[in-house]
């Protein structure tokens, strides 16, 4: 074990999150790249486990969830401590935990094992995001003007307007029904214009933030050229099931374990931060 | 505040238009934003205060012209973007 956190975790950026498993129901574990280990446990599997953690913020009089946290890259985590030995002892001897993980390592300039060679004994699988592309026709947009998170009467929207019509495109909601429609009242928020092409790329993966950074340097770029274009989105939801959100905040599913944020990019490079959280969450930083 | 629901026997489009507008609808305004007829989901929309009167409606619904049905939610939040990104629906190959 302390061979891959001398190699992964201590140098660049190591991501892991256990895969299907539900925050609200099951045993969860992910790894933070600062080095910080969180396991979210039941009742039964923190007493077998031992390890010292806290009962989970969300678990209501009766706590029936912990979290615990081992931090990776402590000083006083190496081979020869106890503290070390104990977690050891834990995890392989008295509560064995197996899960499947989500693993990502990010280290510019790498050199040395990466994660398929390290687990090429175990069974380990490279996996590329999904990546989606879709044409949207003659789609009513709102009209936004940077500067005016509040809109403008009939000059520009709110911010709340543009979050809740992108809900409405990306889930494929009409647009246009009328006040007095039987089946549902939504509509685009005024003013609006009708563009003749959207352009909506959806990508779905275990997506790390040094990617996502990329990925948002590469739309500013867009506007580098002149184009029709007044503004366009990024919008990247967190794991419903991941034991944290923001840092190192615990988050919990609730009703919906929704944890997003949406950047909104003017062509004059001005943007907007929307970052939304569910009811089992702390407010975003 | 936004619901994902999801119908279990394909009693089709009229339950959720004639259900809701009956049962639920005289009393409380619901949106009906989506309705796939393929997965038999939908997207409802209600004001926050309703809706702990329209997930109750949809939990008792257990009969429509005689058929049974069922109604899970899948996922509520007040947000409508939240429900376009459902990690839960997260298939590796």
């Amino acid at each position: 074990a302390h061979e891959f956190i001398d190699a992964f975790v201590k140098k660049g950026s190591c991501y892991a999150l256990t895969y299907n498993t539900k925050i609200d129901q099951d045993n969860t574990a992910a790894l933070l790249p600062n080095g910080k280990l969180i396991l979210s446990v039941d009742k039964d599997t923190y007493e077998e486990l031992g390890l010292q953690g806290r009962p989970s913020q969300y678990s209501g009089k009766k706590v029936m969830r912990y979290i615990v946290t081992v931090d990776l890259t402590d000083s006083g985590f190496h081979p020869d401590s106890k503290k070390h030995n104990r977690v050891l002892w834990a995890l392989k001897e008295k509560k064995p935990l197996e899960f499947d993980f989500l693993l990502a390592w990010y280290n510019p300039g790498a050199e040395g094992s990466t994660l398929m060679s390290y687990f090429s004994k175990k069974q380990i699988q490279a996996l590329k995001p999904k990546i989606t592309f879709s044409t949207l026709r003659d789609l009513e947009c709102p009209v936004l003007q940077s500067n005016e998170l509040q809109g403008k009467p009939d000059e520009s929207c709110s911010t709340e307007e543009l979050f809740e019509w992108l809900g409405a495109v990306l889930n494929q909601v009409s647009l246009n029904n009328k006040s007095s429609s039987f089946l549902s009242t939504y509509c685009c928020p005024q003013p609006n214009t009708m563009v003749e092409k959207a352009f909506l790329c959806t990508i779905t993966g275990f997506i790390i933030p040094e990617k996502i950074i990329q990925l948002l340097e590469q739309l500013c770029c867009y506007f580098g050229e002149p184009k029709l274009a007044y503004w366009l989105t990024l919008t990247v939801h967190g794991f419903a099931d991941s034991p944290v959100s923001w840092r190192e905040s615990e988050h919990g599913f609730h009703k919906g374990g929704e944890n997003l944020y949406n950047f909104v990019i003017f062509r004059n490079l001005d943007y907007w931060l929307q970052m939304a959280v569910g009811t089992n969450d702390d407010c975003p930083p | 505040i936004h619901l994902l629901i999801n119908n279990y026997k394909s009693t089709g489009w009229y339950l959720l238009n004639n259900v809701f507008f009956s049962q639920v609808g005289a009393a409380l305004p619901v949106d009906v934003l989506t309705y796939e007829e393929k997965t038999l989901s939908a997207i409802l929309r209600v004001v926050s205060s309703g809706l702990v009167k329209l997930w109750s409606a949809l939990t008792l619904l257990g009969f429509y012209q005689n058929r049974r049905c069922a109604f899970r939610v899948l996922q509520a939040s007040p947000f409508l973007l939240a429900l376009s990104g459902n990690s839960r629906e997260l298939v590796l190959d």
